[in-house]
């Protein structure tokens, strides 16, 4: 190619991203410089500012509500990282398997991964109702497995395992997909080979399937802690009383005694956690 | 494999299935088994109703029929006034009776959809051009935006809320439902472009460019063998972010509550249920009902893309 | 790509079309209200569509904002120069926004003057008027708290009215079946308003309050303290976890023998009287925990007075304030508005929203015929003498903010950041020792009027 096909094709490569990286680095990157300059100042909702140095900092880290959300988001971190994982792959492997109405199966596990966030909370909470919902009904009138009813959404601690499994059931889906995908690239051959070598299903499952999927899972577990550090609206909205990290952030931001410079500050600190995640999936995850 | 199942090994397998699935759609027959009950029967826990009760549909949707004719008496008399001309009465009384916009759920409905279909074209028209760029063509910095947009679609709106609100008060964007939409729209727009740009450059990888080849043999150029070739070939892939931009910007809550909550008249869906919810009524079967009817066009949306959206998501690693 | 252009264009003037409604006239009045229920809100448009067709060129924009949040989204409002005209609000927020300065008192001195000042309720306004005599807002409607509970129960068990302290806690204890999915009582546990209000009636029968009559915080008191631990027991026989007036459907359900609520649950309760006509009670017959009862209305009693060191009756009242404008038109048109409110029949149809609820803070509006009238039948299915019980507790409201006729608005203050609720939440959810709970709340009341 002559250099002028070169510099012409170039030119038209920078034409043609220049719309969509001109409003990302508007709205994404600026935002996010603006966002560091931010957290050495004094925000009031207005815009007022007042340069405080590193006091928006200090403050955080001599708030013990800030430790506290940062433990909650790790335990729901570890809670939801392990059971999309883990439930993902069942589903996978089990619909991986023939049977009658497949179809119709795979396609309605795909359910609570489609529906809009708004949608389905209010039916979680019904379901959790500590007088009329259906959970106490069953643990304590059918199964008599206590004989107190529980307020599993109104108490923050009950709320987070709640908000654990109603991620779970929202994401575990998008885990499956990716999961059946890879199961269904792995060659035959391999789970006749180890049948033949007399392994049973369990060991088919430890010595093939487990191997063939080690970087899906490696990839769906780094996706899930870069997506769930941020997650805000199924915590929020389900379980406002379940604090994690960026409902931490968002009270300070934007309810009650607004404080906007703090917010800016949690949040600088935050991306660079996410930062770090996501260059080890650059590194890592996409090289294989 | 498969054949050598056992009846033992078949029930197992059918029990698992099923249980998975009941987990799965339970929590969706609780919200239709509660939207069609009526307030007195919420207490009891069985998913069938005792009468069917479809008021909460028909209140919504603004099926209700008119109000009878008995205009409170207070009313009555505020219209009796003698400065009202027989004419503006008529409208107030009717107004009143129809009673349509309480909860005003088909404009509400309307704004989500004209927002999330505005953000949708122009997130993947934007995302096309940008996406064709980067994976077929060579220009300075060129790796360095496929990996920036990557970065760009992890980081969360949540670290971007704070800078973004300030930049639109900053702006004047925030004093105005003018500005304030549009300030909206441009949010949806970098919500979306990110994952729109990385499944369109993963599946436009995957179209050999030896087609792009022979049309500029033919005498193309290259911007009409994108037009020509690529975007054609493209097209359910085009559909399929359409409806993924569609639906993020169709489910959004966070900006739009940070951003729309003074402006009811433009409030999209997840918001207005939001404020329905918190509103002093006993509400269950309405609340109920409107998550039913906020949930139908995403599963139609995704019935129509589902051929080709699990292989998209999983291309992408997408977003969840 | 053709068609890709039309439909960004049809996107784009969709777009337009939303905006374009949104056109200026000439004199605008946002009007914030806090009657978020819709069908209240329909009458609310509905005298506001009446005022716009009366005067030309004047648009009313009816904005519903949960309690709440009014004191969130005002600084938002505030922050973004986008401040209503009006609000419809609690005392309480009155006297917070009051202190802030973003009121229009030359409006209020108007309409009062207009209206005429002996016409008002005196201690109605009082409670809005300012420390140095400024009216913060104009009291609209008013209120009241008290007990809410099954006659018929109370009857069976023996137990006698839930007036005083004692008589509440044995009620409470005897109609709580656990086991059975039965509560004894409701109060507020969640760190919201509704358990501020329980709280309050309670401490203010203790004679246990927020201020002394020179404004020096006397909160932190044994009979604070007390109070608190007496709340912590009515909580044991709460609904599990959390709880605000939401819970008040277990009542309707039958779940739950008393309640806290305010004279507003007599139109619910009334509902109960419509399902009663529409179904048979036999399809609700076997309800699993809970009964359907077509006589709710009659079985309920209602105790608007508690007793303990004195008697308490505790409500509050909600004041239609004018926000100061850059625009003289609008601040016209405001004054109009709020005079159009205060006309009887407009009155009228606004009380008429939650008959029993809401109650008129002019004199002469409860003997019009026509406030008797009620649509729902309300007034005519209690009664007149249950109306003049109910009525009665009115007489002496009582609240935090104000102590020998003179008001304190740093109560107004205390009760926008919650103080109390948290307080409560923390001792009766979390289980923290109620003296420390008082300490800190105590510290965050000085931290508040220190600012």
């Amino acid at each position: 190619m002559s250099s002028v096909l070169i510099k012409n094709e170039s030119r038209l490569g920078l034409k043609l991203v220049a719309p969509a990286v001109g409003i990302i680095g508007l709205l994404v990157i600026y935002p996010i410089l603006f966002n560091i300059y931010l957290s050495f100042f004094d925000v009031q909702l207005n815009g007022t500012k007042t340069f405080v140095g590193m006091e928006n900092y200090t403050d955080l880290l001599g708030n013990p509500r800030y430790f506290h959300s940062i433990g909650v988001s790790v335990i729901y971190l570890i809670g939801t990282v392990v059971g999309t994982t883990v439930l993902g792959l069942a589903a996978a492997i089990l619909m991986n398997q023939e049977f009658r109405f497949r179809n119709l199966a795979r396609g309605l596990i795909l359910l609570p991964y489609f529906a809009p966030v708004i949608s389905v909370v209010f039916g979680w909470q019904f379901i959790f109702d500590p007088v009329n919902g259906i959970y106490n009904h069953v643990v304590v009138d059918v199964l008599h497995l206590t004989d107190t009813r529980e307020n599993l959404i109104g108490n923050p601690d009950s709320a987070l395992f709640v908000v654990i499994l109603f991620d779970i059931w929202k994401h575990f889906p998008i885990a499956y997909l990716l999961f059946l995908a890879k199961l269904q690239s792995v060659p035959k051959d391999l789970y006749e080979a180890a049948a033949i070598d007399g392994q049973n299903a369990w060991g088919r499952f430890w010595h093939v399937t487990l191997p063939e999927l080690r970087f899906v899972i490696a990839t769906v577990v780094l996706l899930r802690i870069i997506w769930n550090l941020n997650r805000f609206e199924d915590v929020y909205l389900l379980a406002p009383n379940v604090e994690t990290l960026p409902i931490f952030t968002y009270y300070q931001a934007f309810a009650g005694i607004v404080d906007q410079g703090v917010a800016a500050a949690i949040s600088v600190i935050q991306l660079l956690v996410l930062v770090g995640l996501i260059w080890l999936y650059v590194r890592k995850v996409l090289k294989w | 494999m498969m054949n050598k199942r056992s009846t033992t090994q078949s029930v197992i397998l059918y029990t698992l299935v099923l249980a998975l699935v009941i987990f799965c759609v339970f929590p969706f027959l609780q919200i239709l088994s509660t939207s069609l009950k009526h307030p007195i029967d919420w207490g009891n826990p069985s998913l069938i109703p005792r009468v069917l009760h479809l008021d909460a549909y028909k209140e919504l949707l603004g099926l209700m029929p008119p109000k009878e004719a008995d205009v409170p008496a207070s009313v009555q008399r505020l219209l009796d006034n003698p400065a009202l001309s027989a004419e503006k009465k008529q409208m107030l009384l009717d107004k009143f009776s129809s009673g349509g916009d309480v909860f005003p759920f088909g404009r509400y409905m309307l704004n989500t959809f004209v927002i999330s279909f505005v953000t949708g074209i122009c997130s993947t028209f934007l995302a096309s051009l940008a996406a064709y760029a980067i994976a077929r063509l060579r220009f300075p910095a060129q790796s360095l935006m496929a990996n920036g947009v990557l970065f760009v679609y992890m980081v969360g709106g949540v670290l971007l809320m704070v800078p973004l609100y300030q930049m639109s008060v900053n702006v004047g964007l925030a004093s105005s439902a003018t500005g304030t939409i549009f300030s909206l729209f441009l949010i949806y727009l970098i919500q979306t472009l990110p994952v729109a740009m990385y499944m369109l450059g993963n599946y436009f990888r995957t179209i050999p460019f030896s087609l792009e080849e022979a049309a500029m043999m033919d005498g193309c150029s290259r911007v009409e063998a994108f037009w020509r070739i690529i975007m054609p070939l493209s097209k359910p892939m085009l559909f399929t972010v359409f409806i993924y931009c569609f639906v993020i910007a169709w489910n959004e809550y966070l900006f739009a509550s940070v951003f729309l909550k003074q402006y009811q008249d433009f409030q999209t869906l997840p918001l207005a249920l939001q404020t329905l919810f918190t509103s002093k009524n006993a509400i269950w079967d309405r609340i109920m009902a409107a998550s039913m009817l906020t949930l139908l066009p995403v599963v139609i949306c995704f019935m129509l893309a589902n051929k080709h959206l699990s292989g998209g998501l999983t291309d992408g690693g997408v977003k969840g | 790509m053709k068609s890709k252009t039309s439909l960004f264009v049809a996107g784009t003037m969709l777009v337009n079309g939303l905006l374009i409604s949104q056109l200026t006239h000439a004199a605008t009045v946002e009007f914030w209200t806090a009657q978020t229920q819709t069908d209240r809100l329909q009458n609310i448009e509905l005298l506001a569509s009446t005022f716009e067709a009366l005067n030309d060129g004047v648009t009313v924009k009816v904005v519903a904002v949960d309690e709440n949040e009014m004191a969130t989204q005002m600084a938002a409002a505030v922050a973004a120069g986008t401040t209503p005209q009006l609000i419809e609000v609690n005392s309480e927020i009155i006297m917070t926004l009051g202190e802030e300065g973003i009121v229009d008192t030359k409006t209020h001195q108007g309409v009062i003057k207009d209206i005429g000042k002996n016409r008002f309720h005196k201690g109605a306004l009082t409670t809005l008027t300012s420390p140095s005599g400024d009216y913060y807002g104009l009291p609209y409607h008013g209120w009241i708290q008290g007990i809410w509970y099954r006659k018929d129960w109370f009857d069976e068990k023996g137990l006698a009215a839930p007036n005083t302290w004692e008589n509440i806690e044995t009620a409470a204890k005897a109609l709580t079946d656990k086991a059975n999915n039965q509560y004894g009582i409701l109060v507020g546990t969640k760190q919201d308003s509704y358990t501020e209000q329980v709280f309050t009636q309670l401490a203010l029968s203790n004679n246990a309050s927020e201020f002394d009559a020179k404004g020096n915080l006397v909160f932190n008191s044994p009979a604070t303290l007390e109070t608190i631990k007496y709340y912590k027991e009515l909580a044991k026989y709460n609904p599990p976890g959390p709880q605000n007036w939401r819970a008040r459907d277990y009542y309707l359900q039958g779940k739950m023998g008393m309640f806290f609520y305010s004279t507003y649950i007599m139109d619910d309760l009334a509902l109960a009287e419509v399902a009663k006509g529409s179904l048979s009670s036999e399809n609700f017959k076997e309800l699993s925990g809970g009964t359907f009862d077509p006589e709710l209305v009659k079985n309920t009693a209602f105790a608007p007075i508690i007793t303990h060191k004195s008697a308490a009756s505790y409500g509050t009242l909600s004041g239609l304030v004018a926000l100061k404008t850059k625009s003289a038109e609008d601040t016209k048109a405001t004054k109009d508005f709020i005079e159009f409110m205060y006309d009887p029949a407009s009155y009228i149809t606004f009380l008429h929203m939650a008959p029993g609820g809401m109650n008129p803070m002019l004199k002469g509006i409860a003997e019009d015929p026509a406030y008797l009238e009620d649509p729902n039948g309300v007034f005519k299915l209690y009664g007149a003498d249950k109306m003049k019980q109910i009525v009665s507790g009115f007489d002496d409201i009582r609240s935090f903010s104000v102590v020998k006729g003179k008001t304190f608005p740093a109560s107004g203050a205390i009760f926008a950041k919650s103080v109390i609720p948290r307080m409560i939440y923390d001792v009766t959810i979390e289980g923290k020792d109620p003296q420390a709970a008082l300490d800190s709340a105590e510290a965050e009341m000085k931290a508040i009027m220190g600012e």
